[in-house]
């Protein structure tokens, strides 16, 4: 009989050390808009199958404007771009606090600023999570508790029951079905209560929305303190969502020291 | 020519139905795959079932029109249980109703969530009946009590109540009651353009996007009578068995973490985590979402990245056959696994069980080894199999599909081909044609059913998770078993809700 305990020695620490790291770069990020001007072909539009991109004129020419919180991440738009005005970026610091700032454009955009979030929650977080109907974002949330993402550093633990949760994790586009079971689920946590949709289902309803199922994401009676584009979100994404929400700041200059600029203030 | 073509359909009368499918299951080799309906008009319903000949390859129609005005025809589940939950489908979506139904009773629909009337798939002037409200099965007895569980579970798991009636701690039955996740994607994909419903297609079940991206190219690249390049089938062939081999190395850790076994918990989610890092590498996500599309794959491998995979496929296969003999030879583990949640053969048979989860139930049948998809049949291995059904057949079955998944990814790795890896597809699909793309996902038996009408627009778009088969067989296993074996037993399943909720 082998030792499972030399094997698990052998393995060693798998954890990873740097913190949002970009993708490698074999990975496909999701698209951004550049300053590079746009021909206004509308070959990205065409192509989107969620109607993401969107293409309009100004005084200076055309303008390009990209709904993460639609996208697929599918990059049908950037192989239609010939002027590279979209292309990838394969940063994994792409959850917001607002939904506007999901939008990207190659015009200055009015960004609604979101409230300093509480403080409250920044050295611990409980979390539930509620899926109705991405099973892939269900795995990556599940992923991001692993050793090789391991949330529990940051003091966030995946809990049992909305009872004892601070923040509610929704995936999916909450179709009928599941309306009730999340409205219960929510009444059911203890203000001050947050909730932190992931996946581009949750956030809009993605490829479901507008159908008969009225599964258009997480409904507007919530209110909403983190989106997670992707579809599904890359672990670290998720918990860049995560860490926003108890008040960090996630900003580049806390890499290569696992705590420091993390359990850091927000301004 | 690869792809496979529907050579035979036969036109029958909803009375006679019953019969002819029952003959024609007494064939070798001949298996009920799924049961559905289908608009022919705005006011005409047809009930369309679908057999699959496995020794011939080939799927075999059955269409059986019912008359204007009638939403009534004789239940075929008497005579062929498997089609159980697909006919109380028909009631939640076409309004239809199949009399002598032994549990009549709606399937996805919620009573109080959706109005009783609504038949999301049914035509404009189709006659309907309103869905039969719903009941659980109710167990009666001294000393029965119940346990209801869900929609909302404990741990990150999808949605979906349990309905437990027990005699102490040992479950007599349970009733599953799913439809919580849907999200009318059939009728959606009649609605979008047919060049973007891949996308929708591959997300009826997200966790399975190589199996459900396959299964919809493969379904129209039959319409449309094409074959892929062989580069692509190959890249196909890598992306399906990278899916297989993350998710069965992900169910060996979760089984650990479900009998308490701490050091299997410990050293499975990082190989699934090299596994999904195979798959970034070959298709630029962890989750392969759209790579595979109809005409091949939408990027390429090329020599240094073929390599690095092969280097990566290796070192897993290694570490992977190094770590299995520590969970399935450590008598703990064997202890608690061995005849819990047994499913017999008869009944897998009878429900028609698919994928790992009937292979251990004493069934040989493995999509990889009939039909065409994918490198398939050329490259089918040998089907794992055993008879005992318990907890610890259905792990044993992982374990060897995780070794033989290793083995296709590292000879189809070396024997790459040289060529395109897709092929421009033409503006349309054909008129009044049918389209089936039938694949082994990981968790089995996935269908994905097409009928194109006027101008080549698809008009009925039918996909058949293996989970709609397995579901019964976990109510079936559970029986008989310690209400505290569950989670165990339906690990040991792990089923997609969403995949069957649609």
């Amino acid at each position: 009989m082998r030792n499972p305990f030399l094997a698990i020695a052998r393995t060693g620490i798998q954890t990873q050390r740097e913190l949002f790291p970009d993708l490698p770069a074999e990975a496909t990020g999701l698209p951004t808009v550049t300053a590079a001007p746009c021909s206004g072909c509308g070959e990205c539009a065409a192509a989107c199958p969620t109607q993401a991109v969107s293409i309009s004129t100004d005084t200076q020419g055309p303008v390009v404007t990209l709904d993460r919180g639609r996208c697929l991440g599918c990059q049908l738009c950037v192989r239609a771009c010939a002027t590279g005005t979209i292309t990838e970026d394969r940063s994994t610091r792409t959850a917001t606090r607002t939904r506007s700032a999901l939008m990207h454009s190659n015009r200055p955009q009015l960004i609604q600023s979101a409230p300093a979030p509480s403080r409250r929650f920044m050295r611990s977080l409980h979390i539930r999570e509620v899926s109705t109907g991405d099973n892939a974002s269900d795995l990556e949330v599940l992923a991001s508790t692993n050793a090789i993402f391991d949330l529990a550093r940051f003091g966030v633990h995946i809990v049992a029951s909305p009872r004892y949760a601070d923040a509610l994790l929704v995936t999916g586009p909450v179709g009928r079905g599941m309306h009730d079971a999340l409205f219960r689920c929510y009444d059911a946590m203890a203000e001050p209560r947050l909730v932190i949709a992931v996946g581009v289902s949750a956030i809009s309803g993605g490829l479901f929305r507008d159908g008969y199922a009225e599964a258009n994401g997480v409904p507007n009676d919530i209110p909403v303190a983190a989106y997670v584009p992707g579809d599904p979100p890359h672990p670290w994404s998720i918990i860049h969502g995560i860490l926003l929400v108890m008040g960090h700041k996630c900003e580049p200059a806390c890499n290569n020291d696992p705590l420091a600029g993390v359990i850091g203030v927000q301004n | 020519m690869t792809t496979t073509r529907v050579h035979h359909q036969i036109e029958t009368t909803p009375f006679e139905l019953s019969a002819r499918t029952k003959a024609l299951l007494t064939q070798p080799g001949m298996r009920y795959g799924h049961l559905t309906a289908r608009s022919l008009d705005e006011a005409r319903v047809a009930i369309d079932i679908l057999l699959l000949d496995t020794a011939q390859g080939q799927p075999l129609l059955l269409t059986a029109p019912l008359e204007a005005g009638t939403c009534e025809y004789p239940a075929l589940t008497p005579a062929i249980p498997a089609a159980h939950w697909a006919e109380r489908m028909l009631g939640d979506f076409f309004g239809l109703h199949a009399v002598g139904h032994p549990r009549w009773k709606s399937l996805l629909l919620h009573d109080d969530r959706w109005p009783m009337a609504l038949c999301p798939l049914a035509g404009a002037e189709q006659a309907t009946l309103p869905r039969t409200p719903y009941r659980f099965l109710k167990v009666e007895g001294e000393g029965i009590h119940e346990i209801p569980v869900g929609p909302i579970h404990a741990g990150i798991i999808e949605p979906g109540h349990f309905r437990f009636s027990c005699l102490g701690e040992i479950v007599t039955n349970l009733e599953i009651r799913l439809g919580y996740q849907h999200r009318g994607i059939e009728k959606r994909l009649t609605e979008v353009p047919w060049h973007q419903s891949r996308f929708l297609a591959e997300s009826a079940s997200s966790d399975t996007a190589a199996g459900n991206a396959l299964a919809h190219a493969t379904a129209i690249e039959q319409l449309l009578g094409i074959t892929p390049p062989s580069r692509a089938i190959a890249l196909r062939t890598l992306a399906l068995e990278i899916e297989r081999l993350a998710n069965h190395l992900g169910d060996m850790g979760a089984l650990c973490g479900d009998i308490g076994y701490s050091p299997g918990a410990a050293l499975f989610p990082p190989l699934r985590g090299a596994a999904l890092a195979l798959a970034q590498f070959l298709t630029g996500n962890r989750r392969q979402r759209w790579f595979i599309q109809p005409g091949g794959v939408v990027r390429d491998l090329d020599a240094a990245r073929r390599r690095a995979l092969l280097h990566g496929v290796t070192d897993l296969a290694k570490q992977a056959h190094e770590h299995l003999p520590l969970v399935l030879e450590h008598s703990g583990v064997l202890e608690r696994m061995e005849g819990a949640g047994r499913l017999s053969p008869a009944l897998a048979r009878d429900f028609g069980i698919v994928g790992p989860a009937g292979r251990a139930s004493g069934t040989r049948y493995d999509i990889r080894r009939h039909f065409v998809h994918a490198a398939y049949p050329a490259l089918a291995p040998v089907p794992a199999h055993r008879e005992t059904g318990d907890v610890l057949a259905r792990a044993q079955i992982k374990a060897e599909e995780i070794g033989t998944s290793l083995d296709i990814l590292t000879h189809v790795l070396e024997t790459l081909p040289d060529s395109p890896i897709d092929i421009l597809l033409p503006d349309r699909l054909p008129a009044h044609a049918v389209g089936i793309g039938i694949v082994e996902a990981w968790r089995g038996e996935l269908i994905h059913w097409i009928t194109t009408g006027e101008a080549g627009a698809i008009t009925r778009y039918a996909i058949k998770d293996p989970s709609f088969n397995n579901w019964t067989g976990l109510a079936i296993a559970i029986r008989g078993n310690l209400v505290a074996d569950f989670p165990l037993c339906n690990k040991s399943f792990n089923l997609s809700y969403s995949g069957n909720d649609m």
